[in-house]
């Protein structure tokens, strides 16, 4: 089934190069340099067909042909020796991109050989290359272009040379820290550890992964050497027997074309120059925009109310602090159906409740969290369902009023401290601005003493307000999150798997903190975890999710010793059990459902052991169990339970 | 367990100098990571190396792959001292002990699809011409649960699950034939209802292909069932080893009795008090006189500070390092 499964779903075998020009013909900026870029090089290449005159011919020219304006016979005009300029405008384009193509090439090679092996052999190596570069950046490389090209004679070839010889500095710092990068990857060791030697790493591990970088640097330095070449011949430092833009612009600048107001000759050579280094620089940024897809990240943006649907008022006498009813959140994005992420989903939570949410990754949690903040992905809606929070349906507010709710009515702990927090600022002032942000009328001069106050609360000596992220330890760096999470005293606070990238006692100091300051301050949590252990040990109820559903729903005992969704009761099997060692872990074949395929009915069935005929084509309702407890499972299974 | 041995670590160290030498200062301070730990492995037997992080257990992990050179101490392989070998040298043996590491996002080069990198170890040792590697391959990812194996030979690492990449990293391994699998945390970034599922692929390896693993973890509570040995870790030293029901059942030591008890239960009805260590394994820079673990020790007493325990038998199988046993 699953492989079945995975066949259909399976992407068309993609390799890189494929892929890679797939995602540039759909970034606009990319190709338009492309295209700028092509026409230059095909008029180069076309030159003797397309240009109405020989270049440089100057055999039938009189006088009256001298800096003649833009005409039909001439296009962009003569220039001082009475030649058409549009002609030396397309050769010209020979020389500059000749040498700004092999320019670069020179300085990528010698760049990435020297970046890669200064970044993987290291040491002695290293120091002797960077230095070198270093001294390098330092010479101003126009003036040392200018001195080199006049020692030697001016050639096309020696023009190259110099140009490229000189160029490699910025790709060579590049590609080394690319390297060192790569070379720290896990696969690299892998790759040690099969007994795989230097030169099978370089070349089949970090190579593949510097070409990209290499790729978007080669565009530039080409750019680079386009405009040295230009400054070159434009000081009058090119071969005479060759045209090129600069070389035009030199002897208009020479010869008058300024004290005449012949201004096409300037215009001509100037715009072929702004035309390719445009083009390469919008080619550059495009092809680092696809070979570097972390530029293009999605960004949190506050959702859209649920306007147009009629006030819901919250029920019931005791009111919990948190309600949400019938929650659904769906993933739009254009030309796809909408991936229903979250479908139906309901709990409340009391003043002081601990409620465990339960699932394996990609079951909706986070974006059920997300959700209730209102702070999800620009692509996801809630479409349907309430969140009810003092009073108000969250669901229904202005971005404004949201953000009176954020941070003092319900806050995050987030999971990985060290991202979530700024290495460059102090822990207390982080804490400061997150009050300073959300409680705006705070009076200044208490800051410093609530910072200490809340640093305190988290078991943190107020010695050590003033200490960066780097020098807390992590044990540490989550006490200072929740810490944060606390500064704005929330009556709800989410912690999104605040433990899971700790050791075990590290995680259990941070467990006992949460219990303490839920019994202190009357918190209720929403503990957002995968690890069944912690949920037993700490939470009142329980809400397992499954593919952005309610698999089960109960107090903590009912789940754990009368679970009725056969997912919870798998998932308990999987689950490694201390007191009853030697025992077998059964685990749960296949995988969860991704949200754009999920299967028509039950959407646990296709790993479920109890699955028949109704759960291939029937999504089950939620059902309630009887027996005193709120208990709820959407299986067929505990339909007809009496 | 009387089977012949594997591997064999004696008085093993591993010292790391920090602080680069510069103009300005001269100050030499080392980290102790792994300070003289002995340990033996036989043929298709599991030991679980555990320990909080900063412990020294990957490390020890890494020496043992030769991709890190030890201080002091001796490593043994069938008998044969493979301590300091150069490249060379060692690459004969690189096919007998694999490793499976901890994050499967990360081990995995992004460009090269399932095929390239399973059958990569092949042609590192020129093993085999083409079709009796495509054989080879086809085996060891079938049983690494990769089946069948030509779904999966043209995807790229991003295309799969995380469980499945730590299949292939597990396929890539195997295809070498091992006889010993260092695994560092290979469950530790997947989630529950996997972990089970490469654990149990490991647990069957030992006896399908009498593969003896060394599994390094930071939970207890995962190594339970499988695990033939359990040795504790703590600042570069085995404080406690034993078989697995000698150290979950009977545990000596206060630093394995101290972890057991913060291992979460998943059953509500068994919560029951925690002994939770106050701060955070110290900076093995500096390391606390006399025993190692008295600055944390919940039972520590006057010559703690002083005496650093040897380990001590308990029996045959079981030992640990506290003064207190006696």
């Amino acid at each position: 089934m699953t492989e079945l499964a995975l066949k259909k779903n399976a992407p068309p075998a993609s390799s890189y190069l494929l892929d890679f020009w797939r995602k540039l013909q759909k970034n606009r900026m990319g190709l338009v340099g492309l295209g700028m870029l092509l026409s230059i090089t095909l008029a180069a290449v076309f030159a003797p067909v397309i240009s109405p005159y020989e270049p440089s011919s100057t055999a039938d020219v009189g006088a009256g042909d001298i800096y003649q304006p833009p005409s039909a016979e001439h296009l962009f005009g003569t220039d001082d020796a009475g030649t058409d300029i549009f002609t030396n405008f397309i050769y010209g384009s020979r020389v500059s991109l000749t040498v700004g193509f092999f320019a670069a090439f020179i300085s990528i090679v010698v760049g990435g050989v020297l970046g890669i092996v200064a970044g993987f052999f290291g040491g002695r190596w290293e120091n002797f290359i960077m230095r070198f570069t270093d001294i390098m950046l330092v010479i101003p490389d126009l003036p040392l272009i200018v001195v080199v090209v006049a020692l030697t004679k001016p050639s096309l070839l020696n023009i190259i040379f110099v140009i490229g010889l000189l160029g490699w500095t910025t790709t060579a710092r590049v590609v080394r820290s690319q390297t060192l990068a790569v070379k720290s990857r896990k696969f690299v060791l892998r790759a040690r550890a099969i007994g795989a030697g230097r030169g099978h790493i370089i070349w089949r591990h970090v190579l593949p992964l510097v070409m990209p970088i290499l790729v978007v640097q080669a565009v530039l330095v080409v750019s680079l050497a386009v405009l040295n070449e230009s400054t070159l011949a434009f000081l009058g430092l090119s071969d005479p027997t060759t045209v090129s833009w600069g070389q035009m612009l030199n002897y208009a600048f020479g010869r008058g074309a300024m004290s005449t107001g012949a201004w096409w000759a300037l215009v001509a050579p100037g715009f072929g120059i702004v035309w390719v280094v445009l083009g390469l620089t919008l080619l550059g940024q495009g092809l680092e925009q696809v070979l570097n897809p972390r530029l293009d990240t999605h960004h949190l943006m506050p959702g859209r109310p649920n306007v147009g649907k009629e006030a819901e008022v919250q029920s019931g006498a005791t009111k919990p602090v948190l309600e949400v009813r019938n929650l659904s959140i769906d993933y739009v994005s254009q030309g796809k159906a909408p991936a229903h992420a979250i479908e139906n989903v309901s709990f409340s939570l009391k003043e002081g409740e601990l409620l465990g949410l339960v699932g394996e990754s990609g079951c909706g949690k986070t974006t059920l969290m997300l959700g209730l903040l209102r702070l999800l992905p620009q692509a996801g809606q809630i479409v349907n369902g309430s969140v009810f929070f003092g009073g108000k349906n969250l669901t229904m507010l202005t971005e404004e009023e949201m953000n009176a709710v954020r941070w003092s009515g319900i806050s995050i702990i987030f999971q990985g401290a060290m991202n979530a927090l700024n290495p460059v600022r102090t822990v207390g002032d982080q804490i400061g601005e997150a009050i300073i942000k959300h409680m705006p009328g705070y009076p200044k001069e208490k800051i410093q003493g609530r910072i200490t106050e809340l640093l305190d609360l988290v078991g943190i000596a107020a010695s050590h307000k003033d200490s960066f992220p780097h020098q807390y330890s992590g044990g540490m760096r989550q006490r200072a999150m929740i810490a944060m999470a606390l500064a704005c005293n929330p009556s709800v606070v989410v912690a999104d798997e605040p433990t899971t990238a700790l050791d075990v006692m590290v995680q259990a100091q941070i467990l006992e903190l949460l219990a303490e300051l839920r019994r202190k301050l009357g918190l209720a949590v929403i503990f957002v975890t995968h690890d069944l252990g912690v949920v037993a040990e700490m939470c009142d109820r329980v809400l397992v999710m499954y593919g952005g559903v309610t698999a089960e729903y109960a107090d903590v005992d009912t789940v754990y010793n009368d679970p009725r969704h056969p997912y919870t009761q798998e998932l308990l099997k999987a689950f490694p059990d201390l007191t009853k060692p030697k025992k077998k872990l059964s685990s749960i074949p296949g995988y969860p459902p991704r949200l754009d395929a999920l299967p028509p009915g039950c959407r646990f069935a296709p790993r479920c052991p109890a699955v028949f005929e109704r759960c291939r084509t029937e999504q089950p309702a939620i059902h309630a169990i009887p027996g005193g407890a709120e208990h709820v499972a959407s299986c067929h299974l505990v339909e007809g339970v009496k | 367990m009387n089977a012949e041995k594997i591997l064999e670590v004696r008085g093993l160290k591993k010292y790391f100098e920090v602080g680069r030498p510069s103009l300005f200062s001269r100050k030499k301070e080392s980290v102790h990571a792994v300070d003289d730990v002995d340990l033996t492995l036989r043929r298709s037997e599991v030991i679980a190396l555990v320990g909080e992080s900063g412990c020294g257990k990957s490390t020890l992990a890494l020496l043992l792959m030769g991709l890190e050179d030890p201080t002091d101490g001796t490593i043994l392989f069938e008998n044969g001292d493979i301590t300091h070998l150069n490249d060379s040298q060692r690459k004969p043996l690189r096919r007998k002990i694999q490793m499976v590491f901890q994050d499967p996002y990360e081990s995995l080069n992004p460009t090269q699809t399932i095929e390239e990198i399973v059958t990569e170890p092949l042609k590192v040792h020129g093993l085999g011409d083409a079709a009796d590697r495509a054989e080879r391959v086809r085996k060891a990812m079938e049983d690494a649960g990769l089946k069948p194996a030509g779904v999966y030979l043209k995807r790229y690492p991003h295309e799969l699950s995380g469980g499945q990449r730590q299949r292939v990293v597990i396929a890539s391994a195997l295809v070498l034939e091992p006889e010993v699998i260092v695994a560092d945390e290979p469950v530790s970034m997947l989630d529950v209802s996997i972990r089970a599922e490469v654990i149990n692929l490991l647990a069957d390896l030992r006896v399908t292909r009498q593969i003896a693993v060394i599994f390094i973890t930071h939970d207890l509570g995962s190594v339970g069932f499988f695990a033939d040995r359990v040795a504790v870790m703590y600042l570069g030293r085995i404080v406690e080893i034993g078989t697995m029901l000698e150290v979950l059942e009977q545990p000596r030591h206060p630093y394995t009795k101290a972890l057991l008890s913060v291992i979460p239960v998943p059953n509500p009805r068994l919560r029951h008090e925690r002994i939770i260590l106050q701060g955070e394994t110290p900076n093995p820079i500096n390391l606390p006189s006399g025993c190692r673990f008295h600055p944390r020790c919940p039972v520590a007493v006057e010559k703690c500070k002083v005496d650093d325990p040897a380990l001590f038998d308990l029996s045959s199988s079981h030992r640990a390092a506290c003064l207190l046993i006696k």
